[in-house]
């Protein structure tokens, strides 16, 4: 709110930052481990007393500085630019808390860059003995700017004490420090080894690629062997909400999991098979499926290390959208809109609300959600919602779903955006809800739309309650956490209950009751001698199939001189059905 | 004016002195480096192009040397750009959303024209006169990357375009209507090619026992350019301070004490490096052109304090000290600099066969 929001509402700021990210973390891991793989490669050389190893090594030198410098060093100043642009507010924080730690960690780049040319412009001119001190040196620098960068960024996901007091040391050696720092180490490890099976798959020398294999593979092995005990104790020291999150709460998370346990299963299978056991196996197609398989693993890793954060993009501080935890009740008493600097509707009046709607979109969700996009699409989370349903779910988003920041304003505010999320970018009604005293089934609806519609449509659960009494689905409303950790019970009255279980038992949804009434025959008997089934498509064009059926109910007061409907809940839901299916559903 | 939009700024660990200091010390090591990659290469293709022995040498050389001066850039501009970022983040971060789109592209086309040099290296023979192509796509990167750079570095002191954001949410915002951008980028890419001359002339020098007719060339080659760009400069450096607002100028004529001698002894120095040019004196050269780069940034630095005058300066920053990790850093310096001290001389040991 503090910055203005550089808006690409179908790509979204965030995939920026991922693609940059996990190209970054790809290739600076090997940055670290390669280089301690290049003295042990050289020390192996000259201990067999092998031109050929040492000219592998040579070689695979030259790689190490194309990939660690041009992409490697290139890319990092590109996540200082990235994070930047679509989160200023969280980087300025961050560069402000640690600057000296971030310059110490320039002066190690600086180090890790001039032994880097030094090691390679003067290999084999070099007497061996300062080569391979150069190349010590080059891996302690590198692993010291790893140590630094662990420390800074750990602090986003465990800030521990930092958030309160905003001490750079208790910052830095933040929770999850020390298991970060063993795991990131492992990961530099197992790429250096991914990236030495690389190398030797391009070898044209059959033993040395074959040693150089099996040696590749061994530090791939040591690396799962460590790295499994170390992700363990991270998990351990996470926070319980992040913990929560990483261990099932969160399917972006879930999702990233798989994504991950397939690349670790399929990567260690290489590891075992094409370069230890049988060395001979590895060739160019097997290195590069075991390289995508790291990649994948190193991006499932820092896309959990990123979702284990929210809803905050700086844990207990800063909410993913940028707006300061300390800030929040002020906003949401006062307003947001008030107190943001870069929107162009400070106050909201009846013709600017969708405008303002718009900018709340861009100042609260875009950091998370596209629109129209890839990644998080809200105009496709929304499709099914209508107006007043997401007017209540902006309410408790965060109650639901505790890794989304909660709506930060005033309840105008939220209904401000879902004006222009409904209204705007689906077209649809946007209407106050004005319930009739006694109309049971309008309430029901509006509960169901409240509670259940940002996840569900009508014929998702119909299934699940069409046969039930009302007692019973009562009861399967209390009990809605046991169905699913990912929900929660029912929480309004008994009363409203009772309503939401009589709205959600309708033969709307129900394929078993539109088999027993024929809907086309309720038509011919209470409609069509007076309308064409054509003029009543035009008359119910805009309405969905659970709002024909409830206006059944009161056609009266829709148009006076219309008697009401006389029939069953079964005959009225099949007319629904009916009507609805003329116009194909729409 | 309209109601100008401005971040709020973030506390500082230490007094804002600390970070002036660290900015001005380090900032003209970047430009100093960016000009020996940008004016360089851009000699280095200028040899290639008209051929001959020496030149080819020439050439290749250079070719040689650029990837190490890009990492030398590169991570020289690391550093001042940390210490903009504490005393001006609010401006910097909102000129870069602003003009978005510009600003991250800079990066793959830096890793583009970073892997193009490489190549023009290590294929530098097989290539031929086809390396000119990648050399000289480098070069306009280069230039199109240093527009950029100026293009935003003039953009965060201009605080009253802010209020543009509203036309330019996608981050394509450009200042179209201000007099003094082409001036001041050119003031500044002149003065890369003028000072990659000195750079040139000290790259022929490197075992000149081995090739002294390498090393003459050079040597005169970049004296020349550093001369004649020198003389240009002057002239478009005289139109980037007429340019100006009118406040601005006055800033160096009079109405700052401190800006004004600045301004004095650059035009002192100039004189000087015109002359020892002129006498072909190359280690005196490089030393008032040294001095001259370190006098202009101070001098760009009271340009962009006067501009964001009226709404910020520097004491409003607020501090919560914590120095210890100010000690650290300096503890980490000094441990960096004795490496690369050792780096340094095992690696002319291990050149000059000592």
């Amino acid at each position: 709110m503090h910055y203005p929001v550089w808006y690409l509402p179908e790509i979204g700021g965030g995939s920026l930052i991922a693609l940059i990210a996990v190209f970054h973390v790809f290739v600076s891991h090997f940055a670290v481990g390669g280089g301690l793989y290049l003295v042990l490669a050289e020390r192996k050389g000259l201990r067999e007393h092998s031109q050929a190893i040492l000219d592998f090594t040579h070689r695979h030198a030259k790689f190490f500085l194309l990939v660690s410098m041009v992409l490697g060093s290139i890319s990092g100043v590109g996540i200082w630019f990235i994070i930047s642009l679509v989160n200023p507010a969280a980087t300025s924080y961050l560069i402000h808390s640690f600057v000296f730690g971030w310059a110490a960690e320039w002066v190690f780049f600086t180090v890790e860059i001039a032994a880097a040319f030094v090691y390679f412009y003067l290999f084999g001119k070099m007497d061996w003995s300062t080569h391979l001190k150069v190349g010590y040196l080059y891996f302690f620098a590198a692993w010291m700017s790893l140590f630094l960068i662990n420390g800074i960024i750990g602090v986003m996901l465990t800030p521990g004490t930092w958030a309160e007091t905003g001490d750079f040391w208790q910052g830095f050696f933040n929770p999850s420090f020390w298991p970060s720092l063993f795991f990131r180490t492992f990961m530099a490890i197992l790429l250096a080894g991914c990236y030495g099976c690389l190398s030797a798959a391009w070898s044209r020398d059959e033993v040395v690629r074959v040693k150089m294999t099996r040696f590749s593979g061994l530090w791939s092995l040591v690396a799962f062997i460590g790295a499994v005990p170390a992700a363990a104790w991270y998990v351990l020291v996470l926070p319980a909400g992040p913990r929560q999150l990483v261990l099932g709460k969160s399917p972006t998370i879930v999702l990233a999991l798989e994504y991950g346990a397939v690349a670790v299963l399929l990567l260690l299978t290489i590891t075992l098979v094409a370069t230890i056991i049988r060395p001979q196996f590895n060739n160019r197609l097997v290195a590069l499926v075991a390289m995508a398989c790291a990649f994948v693993l190193l991006g499932s890793f820092e896309w959990i290390r990123e979702a284990a954060r929210r809803p905050y993009v700086i844990n207990e501080v800063i909410y993913s959208n940028s707006i300061f935890k300390k800030d929040a009740d002020k906003l949401t008493a006062s307003g947001f809109l008030e107190s943001a600097i870069w929107v162009t509707h400070k106050r909201l009046s009846p013709d600017n609300r969708v405008a303002a709607g718009r900018e709340l979109f861009i100042h609260q969700c875009y950091s998370c959600h596209t629109l129209g996009g890839g990644n998080n699409d809200l105009a496709a989370q929304t499709a099914d919602m209508s107006y007043s349903a997401l007017v209540a779910y902006l309410g408790k988003m965060h109650t639901l779903r505790p890794f989304m920041p909660p709506f930060i304003g005033t309840p105008d505010e939220a209904r401000a955006l879902a004006s222009y999320l409904i209204g705007k970018v689906h077209g649809k009604e946007v209407q106050e809800p004005v319930e009739r005293a006694g109309d049971g089934l309008a309430a029901g609806r509006r509960l169901f739309e409240e509670n259940c519609a940002a996840c569900h449509s009508q014929e998702d659960v119909a299934g699940a309650f069409d046969d039930q009494t009302k007692e019973k689905a009562e009861t399967i409303l209390l009990t809605l956490n046991e169905i699913s950790s990912e929900m929660a019970s029912f929480g309004g009255t008994d009363f409203e209950r009772g309503l939401l279980a009589d709205f959600l038992r309708l033969p709307v949804a129900s394929p078993g009751a539109q088999k027993v009434v024929d809907g086309a025959a309720v038509f011919d008997m209470h409609c069509a001698s007076c309308h064409g089934a054509e003029d009543l498509v035009e008359n119910t064009v805009s309405w969905d199939r659970a709002l024909i059926y409830e206006n059944l109910s009161r056609l009266q007061e829709l148009v006076p001189e219309m008697p009401p409907f006389i029939g069953s809940q079964e005959e009225r839901g099949a007319l629904a059905k009916y009507l609805d299916d003329l116009k194909g559903g729409k | 004016m309209d109601t100008l939009l401005l971040p709020p700024t973030d506390i500082l660990p230490v007094s804002w002195g600390w970070f002036q200091f660290l900015l001005l010390l380090t900032f003209p090591l970047h430009l100093l480096a960016m000009n020996a990659m940008l004016g360089g290469l851009a000699i280095g293709v200028a040899q290639h192009l008209l051929g001959g022995g020496v030149r080819y040498r020439l050439a290749h050389r250079l070719a040689m040397v650029t990837p190490l001066l890009i990492a030398t850039t590169v991570n020289l501009g690391v550093a001042p750009f940390l210490f903009l970022q504490v005393l001006y983040g609010h401006f910097i971060y909102t000129s870069s959303i602003l003009m978005a789109v510009g600003w991250i592209m800079v990066i793959p086309l830096l890793m583009l024209a970073y892997w193009w040099a490489y190549v023009y290296d290590f294929q530098f023979e097989l290539l031929g006169r086809l390396g000119l192509l990648l050399a000289g796509g480098c070069v306009l990167i280069f230039l199109g990357i240093a527009a950029t750079l100026t293009h935003n570095m003039l953009l965060m002191g201009l605080p009253q375009l802010f209020q543009e954001y509203f036309r330019h949410q996608g981050g394509t915002l450009m200042i179209v209507d201000d007099n003094s951008y082409l001036f001041r980028y050119l003031h500044m890419v002149l003065g890369a090619l003028s000072v990659g001359g000195l750079a040139v002339a000290l790259i022929g020098r490197f075992h000149a026992d081995r090739d002294l007719e390498l090393a003459d060339h050079a040597e005169r080659v970049g004296l020349r350019v550093f001369l004649i760009v020198t003389l240009i400069n002057t002239a478009i450096g005289t139109l980037y301070l007429l340019a100006l607002p009118r406040g601005q100028m006055l800033l160096f004529m009079g109405r700052d004490l401190g800006a004004t001698i600045a301004f004095g002894v650059g035009l002192l120095l100039t004189l000087g490096v015109l002359v020892t040019a002129w006498r072909l004196r190359l280690w005196l050269t490089i030393a008032h052109a040294v001095a001259l780069v370190y006098v202009m940034v101070f001098m760009r630095s009271w340009l962009r304090s006067s501009y964001l005058q009226q709404v910020f300066t520097l004491d409003q920053l607020q501090v919560v000290p914590q120095y210890s990790p100010l000690l650290f850093f300096f503890g980490i310096f000094v441990f960096g600099m004795l490496c690369l001290t050792w780096l340094w001389r095992q690696t002319a040991r291990t050149l000059t066969g000592s």
